[in-house]
Formats: C-alpha cells, sequence, structure tokens
C-alpha cells in the first residue's frame, strides 16, 4: 500500500462522516422546522400557513360564508366564523401536530401538520 | 504488502456498503417505511351522525390505513342510515320510516334498528327513565325552539309548559312495540315519535369495534362525535391517552383532565357547552330532562368512562339529568362504570374509581 492509497481512504472516510452527520442534521431540522395549519375545505386543500409566522386571513367560501384563520405565537385558531353553531370559534387553539378545527356548517378543517407531538390520542368534546 | 492490499479492498467494499444504505434510508432514517414498523396515521370525516369522525390507527403506509378506514367508514355510513331520524334513504327503513308510521302500521326494520332500540329500553329501565328514546315529542319542540333561537337570537324564547306537557303525554316506552320475529317495530301512539340521540351514536361505535375485532384488527381508536373507543393499544403497546375537553371554552386550557385508557374502554362526555341557544343570557343545553322536560343544568359537564360505547352514551346522558348524590349512588352500584361531574365554576367530583385512569 502506497502513501496514497492511504490518503484516498481517509478521505473517503472523512467525507462518509460529514455526509452521514449532514443528512442527520438536515433530516432533524426538516421534522422539527415544518410545522403548518393547513385549510381544507370539503376535502379539497385551500392553503397551508406556517405556524412560525403570526397573521389573520379571511377564509370566503363561494356561498359568501367565512371562516377567520388567526396565527399567533404558533398556536392557529378560527376567531371569527359566519356559521350558525360557532364551535369552530369556541374551540381552543390548535398547536400540536394532527390537531384539528372543523367547521362542519362550512365544511372546513384546520389541520395541523408537522410540528410537536401532542401526548394525547383523542379528545371528547 | 499483500495483506494490506486485502485490507483496503475490503475497507473500500464496507465504505461502499455503507454510502449505500445510508442513502437509501435504511441507516440514520427516522422513518420506517416497508421495513415491518408500523406508522401512525388519521383519517377524518365530516358526514357521519352530523358530526365529525376521527379514527387513528396504523399501518406499513397509507394506502394499507385508508382501506382499513374505509371499512371503518362504510359501516358507520350503513348505522347513520339506520339511525337517522331526519332524513329518508332509498331502499331502508329507519327510525324515521318507523316514527312516520306510528299509530299507522309495523315497519320491518333492520336487526342492528331492532338492537338499538332493546338496548334503548334496557337503558331506560336501569337509569330509571332517565334516558328516554320514546321522548322524540319534547325533544322536537326544544329542537325547533333551538334551531329558531340559534338563527334568530334576538327572537330566540321558550317552549311553554302546555306545550311541553302535552307533548309528553305521548313519550310512554311501552308503546313501542318490538316483534322480533317479524323484525317489526311499531309505535301504537300515533303522537309519539322515536329520538335516539342519546343512544344512537354510542350503540353505533360500540359495533362497529366488535366488527373490527372480528375482522383482526387492533390498535384502532375511533371517535365519532367525542363518543371515544379503544381496542387495543398504542403500537408501542402503552395505553391510549385521551383528554377530556374542558367545558368552560373561554379557559386558556383546552382539557380539564387526561385519562389512560385500555383495550375496549369507552369515554364520552355530555354536556351544555356545544350544542345550546341562549334566551335572555341564558343557556339552555340540548339535554333535556324526563322529570322537568326542561334542559338539565346542575353539571357544566360529565364523563362516563366504561367498557361499552352504547352504555357510555347513556348513562352519560342519565348522570347529566340526576343530582350528584343521585348519579353518585347509581354509578357506585354499576360494576365498571366510571364518572367525572365537572361544575360551573370548574370543580370536580370523581365517582370511587375514577382517579385511577388519571394521567398523573
Amino acid at each position: 500500500m502506497k502513501k496514497n492509497d492511504l490518503i484516498l481512504i481517509i478521505v473517503i472516510l472523512a467525507l462518509t462522516a460529514i455526509s452521514v452527520v449532514g443528512i442527520t442534521v438536515s433530516r432533524k431540522m426538516n421534522k422539527a422546522d415544518v410545522a403548518y395549519a393547513v385549510v381544507t375545505i370539503d376535502g379539497n386543500e385551500y392553503g397551508r400557513y406556517p405556524l412560525d409566522e403570526d397573521m389573520v386571513t379571511t377564509i370566503e367560501l363561494e356561498d359568501g360564508s367565512y371562516n377567520i384563520l388567526e396565527i399567533h405565537d404558533g398556536y392557529a385558531q378560527i376567531s371569527e366564523a359566519s356559521c350558525r353553531d360557532q364551535i369552530c370559534v369556541n374551540h381552543f387553539p390548535v398547536h400540536y401536530s394532527k390537531e384539528m378545527i372543523v367547521c362542519l356548517p362550512n365544511r372546513l378543517i384546520v389541520e395541523i401538520v408537522g410540528g410537536e407531538e401532542n401526548d394525547v390520542d383523542g379528545a371528547t368534546n | 504488502m499483500k495483506r494490506l492490499k486485502i485490507a483496503s479492498v475490503i475497507l473500500i467494499i464496507f465504505l461502499i456498503i455503507f454510502i449505500w444504505a445510508v442513502h437509501s434510508g435504511r441507516l440514520f432514517s427516522d422513518k420506517a417505511d416497508d421495513s415491518g414498523e408500523q406508522i401512525k396515521y388519521t383519517a377524518t370525516f365530516m358526514d357521519i351522525f352530523d358530526t365529525r369522525t376521527e379514527i387513528l390507527g396504523y399501518a406499513n403506509n397509507e394506502e394499507e390505513f385508508s382501506n382499513q378506514a374505509e371499512l371503518i367508514k362504510d359501516r358507520l355510513v350503513f348505522y347513520n342510515n339506520l339511525y337517522d331520524i331526519y332524513n329518508d334513504y332509498d331502499g331502508i327503513n329507519n327510525i324515521k320510516t318507523i316514527n312516520d308510521n306510528a299509530g299507522i302500521a309495523p315497519v320491518q326494520v333492520d336487526e342492528e334498528i331492532i338492537n338499538l332500540l332493546k338496548f334503548s329500553k334496557d337503558m331506560y329501565e336501569l337509569t330509571d327513565g332517565k334516558v328516554n328514546i320514546a321522548m322524540g315529542s319534547v325533544l322536537s319542540i326544544w329542537h325547533e325552539y333551538r334551531e329558531y333561537g340559534s338563527e334568530n337570537p334576538d327572537r330566540a324564547s321558550l317552549p311553554t309548559m302546555d306545550e311541553l306537557k302535552e307533548a309528553n303525554q305521548h313519550t310512554n316506552i311501552e308503546n313501542m312495540i318490538i316483534d322480533e320475529k317479524a323484525k317489526t317495530v311499531y309505535l301504537t301512539d300515533p303522537e309519539m315519535s322515536l329520538d335516539v340521540g342519546s343512544t344512537g351514536k354510542g350503540y353505533a361505535v360500540q359495533r362497529v369495534m366488535e366488527y373490527c375485532r372480528e375482522k383482526g384488527m387492533d390498535n384502532i381508536l375511533l371517535s365519532l362525535g367525542g363518543n371515544i373507543s379503544g381496542l387495543g393499544t398504542r403500537i408501542d403497546g402503552t395505553p391510549f391517552r385521551i383528554a377530556i375537553q374542558n367545558p368552560d371554552l373561554t379557559s386558556t386550557e383546552p382539557y380539564i383532565e387526561k385519562v389512560d385508557i385500555s383495550d375496549g374502554q369507552c369515554v364520552v362526555s355530555s354536556g351544555d357547552y356545544q350544542r345550546y341557544y341562549v334566551v335572555d343570557d341564558k343557556v339552555y343545553c340540548h339535554i333535556i330532562n324526563p322529570d322537568t322536560l326542561y334542559p338539565a343544568e346542575t353539571f357544566a359537564a360529565v364523563s362516563i368512562l366504561t367498557d361499552d360505547s352504547g352504555k357510555a352514551d347513556a348513562l352519560s346522558t342519565a348522570i347529566y339529568n340526576m343530582s350528584l348524590e343521585e348519579g353518585m349512588d347509581f354509578v357506585n352500584g354499576l360494576e365498571g362504570v366510571e364518572a367525572m361531574w365537572v361544575y360551573h365554576d370548574g370543580s370536580k367530583v370523581y365517582s370511587e374509581h375514577f382517579e385511577e385512569s388519571i394521567v398523573k
């Protein structure tokens, strides 16, 4: 074995180590970063809003009814809606992965995708 | 020299395999795909029993889970159509058909309607009439006032006692005649109607979970409008954890308690915080006490923990209509039934063994 062979092996080893660290870190980063409030209407995606940006948007439906979605400090909530039962407005702000707010009259769902896992699997209502 | 050459060749081969393994995700990957480890999935449906259905399960991939969720959904739709009191469905005699034929003729129905009605009558007897599915005439009056009052808050009003008492003449559950051989149901009183709002959802969940168990499914959590039932555990063997909604919707705490449930256990809550209307600043909820013919108002919410979803549904309505003393005696006298009462000020009372399920 020549000196050059040894250098080659060391370079390959170093590259492998760097790539493993790189892959692991980038996977972890992606997982923690991507938390969205995904709005679907009648099963079709209407929009997705990152939880780390505070904002307010009015979601208008074809028939004139609406829901106002607010994101604040990593939590999403419906602050106002045209629906009769107001269940979506009364719902607590959602934050954890898979939590959702449903507005049955407007057939609208706000679901959290990605982000922190909740320790509960279901909730009574 | 030769040995070193062989060693370097082996080292390079090893490195190549290693790089390939990392690259294809077999190493250092958070996500298990087809490698045998199952992933958690959830499905939500909005059109069953006029509420929201959530299914939590585990599968190797999304397709496998969707197939499972669709099977469960199909069963729920089947029960939805049978137990509906407001809509007709082509080619099906349902509870509305029975109501439409009150005083006219017996109606031939699916066995699962007969099973629900028999179960509901058992619950009537068990709760000393605190849950009565033959109260449709009274409940429909409240339903109309509530619908109108929700849409026109300025003109919301209450039904008169005369009106309610007159309707209450037609709530005798003995006038529901079930012929098991002929598979017919007949309401002998033409003014009478069935409303299975206090038992239908819970009973359907119970039957669907039994179906899942028969089909060999495992590790499923089903919630039909808050009627929650668990089959098995989480995939890692730990129990499913259920949060109980805080009836005070203005609170920053969304949950008032968390409980761990074992295989087959069910949780359900009844309260005045979701379906209600307001008259002169006072809340009138959808749960009507058969004794007073008025909405019960002692508690903000009650929750039941037991091993049968139908029973959980019926009993939560029943104890919501009872005083604390009455309800406590009743629940502590039943095997395997636990309850939690929540007052409007947020204070809680537990039955004998409820606290054993609470997450510390």
